[in-house]
């Protein structure tokens, strides 16, 4: 799985980079035609997926510690900020913030002292963390405070604001201001994150996921490294969480299922390829928008065909595809170039 | 008439234990060997359980020949996502991990379309005995005898069958297994049919006192993944100590906390355990 870096010439930063900024036209002029409010919502929650993609690539793409934990960081930052707002009456728009750093810090408390099991049951206990906070959620006592399968409420992000707007346009300011945010925070977040995985310190990450011993034995501190990665990781997964939340009252354990938030992401980052950053936030608006597509065409049986369609996909390429696809495609455009 | 209540948790973990024990023991197994979890274990359990259901109410058949077929259907089910699914990704686990996911969700939604989401139930085996004052409904004893057979033919199929050695040479290493001229995709194939039949079995047995609806297969499955990481992955004997403490534990935090919060309470153990015992509590270091 090892991927050689060549230094880049101007050609290969032109071929790189003009995918990258197409997309960011693309995602960016995509609202002004029209594309109504379902599509709207639709696309400010991939946006926000590419967060919990790019949270897990960075970490357990490059590490292999595979960290399934990441629902619950994504979870509990919407469940700080619902419960600053709730019990202590902080506006959404100052809660979300102090959201993150809450999460972040309870991830790390919680999940660190399981970084030092390796494999498969680091897999195990980082999936058990998000089962017992459901389980923590929905039962009597703390359900009465945690709002239980109802959730709690409070107002979205920016209401107060949309309220002293005409009845007419409130929404589609909600609904615009919500796609043009998440899709800052997607930028910046992918930005930050290549910037990361070609640092040193990428280059770290990279070196403890090939062997942890030989990596230590070249005086690279793993421990240090480990906590510094997760530490990123959860930093990615709460921003998406407490963003994600402050758009869609009321926070309930659908944030923490794994089903729901950890699934799709971690499929992103397996067939896109494990490590690679572009093929997983390629694969993430791939996969994801395929989902909501397949319910306007089979309906109800759009679960069970996208499973299939995952399957044969991962069974076929387990290595993942979309970044192959992707090297392909650039050795294409490399060569209509150099014509 | 007054119960005991230190009679009554400690005969009920006896029993929930014993099912907990059925489940976890092919999973544990198929861990072993695979090197990988199989999420898609608890499918097998409903999946027994709504075929019996079928063969029971639109055909009609005996409940024991349903769910001997039954059981048997679970078997060649997982024998069928260990050739498509497993095989051709164990290089890659953490894409296993994806693959037996979804085909979970897909027998979920399947049965949710298909059987909707009400809940179904299968025929009980009559009858109530009265053990230290206790009512206990004669299906228990059924569930207990029947897990116990099962314990001690995977015990000694594991310890004196030549495939139940390979099955114990291949989770040791594939590498050397391979040297002593095992096949390990073939003791693959065997460790799968094994740990379908468990599940299967366990789905047809426990249906009957505890209703069943698509959604009811996660369960057991955390369950088996928690006295898999407690009892140690493969360990027939560790997943018989595992299966009890968390049967007792469970059953005793019932009736402290009330069974909301008695449910994961087993969990928080296991994550404690791990933290200091990583390899579970009968499991080797690597």
């Amino acid at each position: 799985m090892s991927v050689v870096f060549a230094k880049r010439s101007a050609k290969d930063l032109i071929v790189g980079k003009i995918p990258f900024l197409i997309a960011l036209a693309v995602l960016t002029l995509l609202p002004l035609l029209n594309v109504g409010g379902f599509w709207l919502d639709v696309l400010t929650k991939v946006n926000l997926f590419l967060l919990v993609t790019l949270a897990i690539d960075l970490y357990s793409g490059t590490t292999y510690y595979l960290n399934l934990g990441v629902s619950f960081t994504f979870g509990f930052a919407g469940y700080s900020l619902a419960l600053l707002n709730v019990y202590y009456g902080i506006p959404t728009e100052y809660s979300m913030l102090l959201a993150i750093p809450i999460s972040i810090f309870f991830s790390l408390a919680i999940l660190l002292p399981s970084l030092k099991i390796r494999g498969v049951y680091f897999a195990i206990l980082s999936l058990l963390v998000p089962i017992i906070f459901v389980g923590i959620v929905t039962a009597q006592p703390f359900s009465l405070y945690l709002g239980g399968e109802g959730g709690l409420r409070f107002k979205q992000l920016f209401l107060d604001f949309a309220r002293s707007l005409p009845p007419g346009v409130r929404l589609t300011f909600l609904q615009y201001s919500y796609y043009y945010i998440s899709l800052a925070a997607a930028v910046v977040g992918y930005v930050i994150a290549y910037k990361i995985g070609f640092s040193d310190f990428g280059f770290m990450l990279r070196a403890v996921g090939q062997d942890e011993e030989l990596a230590e034995g070249t005086g690279i501190n793993t421990l240090k490294v480990k906590v510094i990665g997760f530490l990123i990781s959860s930093a990615y997964a709460s921003v998406a969480g407490a963003l994600y939340a402050s758009m869609r009252p009321p926070v309930t354990v659908d944030l923490v299922v794994p089903a729901n938030t950890l699934i799709p992401p971690l499929t992103s980052v397996i067939v896109g390829g494990l490590g690679t950053l572009i093929g997983p936030a390629i694969a993430n608006y791939l996969l994801l928008l395929t989902y909501e597509l397949l319910w306007g065409l089979i309906g109800r049986w759009r679960v069970i065909a996208y499973m299939l369609l995952l399957i044969i996909i991962i069974t076929i390429k387990p290595q993942g595809i979309v970044f192959k696809a992707y090297v392909e495609a650039r050795k294409f455009l490399r060569g209509v170039f150099s014509e | 008439m007054y119960v005991d209540i230190y009679k009554y948790i400690l005969l009920f973990s006896i029993f929930h234990s014993s099912t907990y024990l059925t489940f976890s023991l092919g999973f544990s197994m198929l861990f072993g060997v695979a090197k990988i979890p199989n999420l898609a274990y608890g499918s097998l359990y409903i999946l027994s359980a709504y075929v019996m259901y079928a063969l029971t109410t639109y055909i009609g058949l005996e409940p024991l020949v349903a769910a001997l077929v039954a059981i048997l259907v679970a078997g060649l089910a997982s024998l069928l996502i260990g050739e498509v699914v497993v095989k051709p990704g164990l290089k890659m686990p953490v894409s296993v991990f994806i693959t037996t996911l979804s085909v979970a969700y897909i027998f979920e939604e399947f049965f949710r379309i298909e059987m909707g989401l009400r809940p179904i139930t299968l025929p009980v085996y009559p009858g109530v005995t009265y053990v230290l004052g206790v009512p206990v409904s004669n299906h228990w004893f059924l569930i207990l005898s029947a897990s116990l057979l099962m314990f001690l033919s995977l015990t000694a199929f594991l310890k004196y069958a030549v495939l139940g050695r390979s099955i114990r040479a291949v989770a040791e290493s594939w590498d050397e297994s391979r040297r002593l001229g095992i096949d390990p995709l073939k003791v693959l194939r065997v460790a799968f049919f094994v740990a379908g039949v468990y599940a299967g079995a366990t789905g047809v047995l426990l249906t009957p006192l505890k209703a069943l609806t698509p959604t009811a297969g996660w369960g057991p499955l955390f369950t088996a993944f928690a006295i898999v990481a407690l009892g140690g992955v493969g360990s027939v004997t560790g997943t018989l100590i595992a299966s009890f403490i968390y049967g007792f534990f469970e059953q005793s935090m019932t009736y402290v906390l009330g069974s909301g919060v008695a449910s994961i309470s087993p969990l928080i153990l296991i994550v404690l355990v791990l933290v200091f015992r990583p390899q579970g509590l009968m499991g080797r270091v690597e």
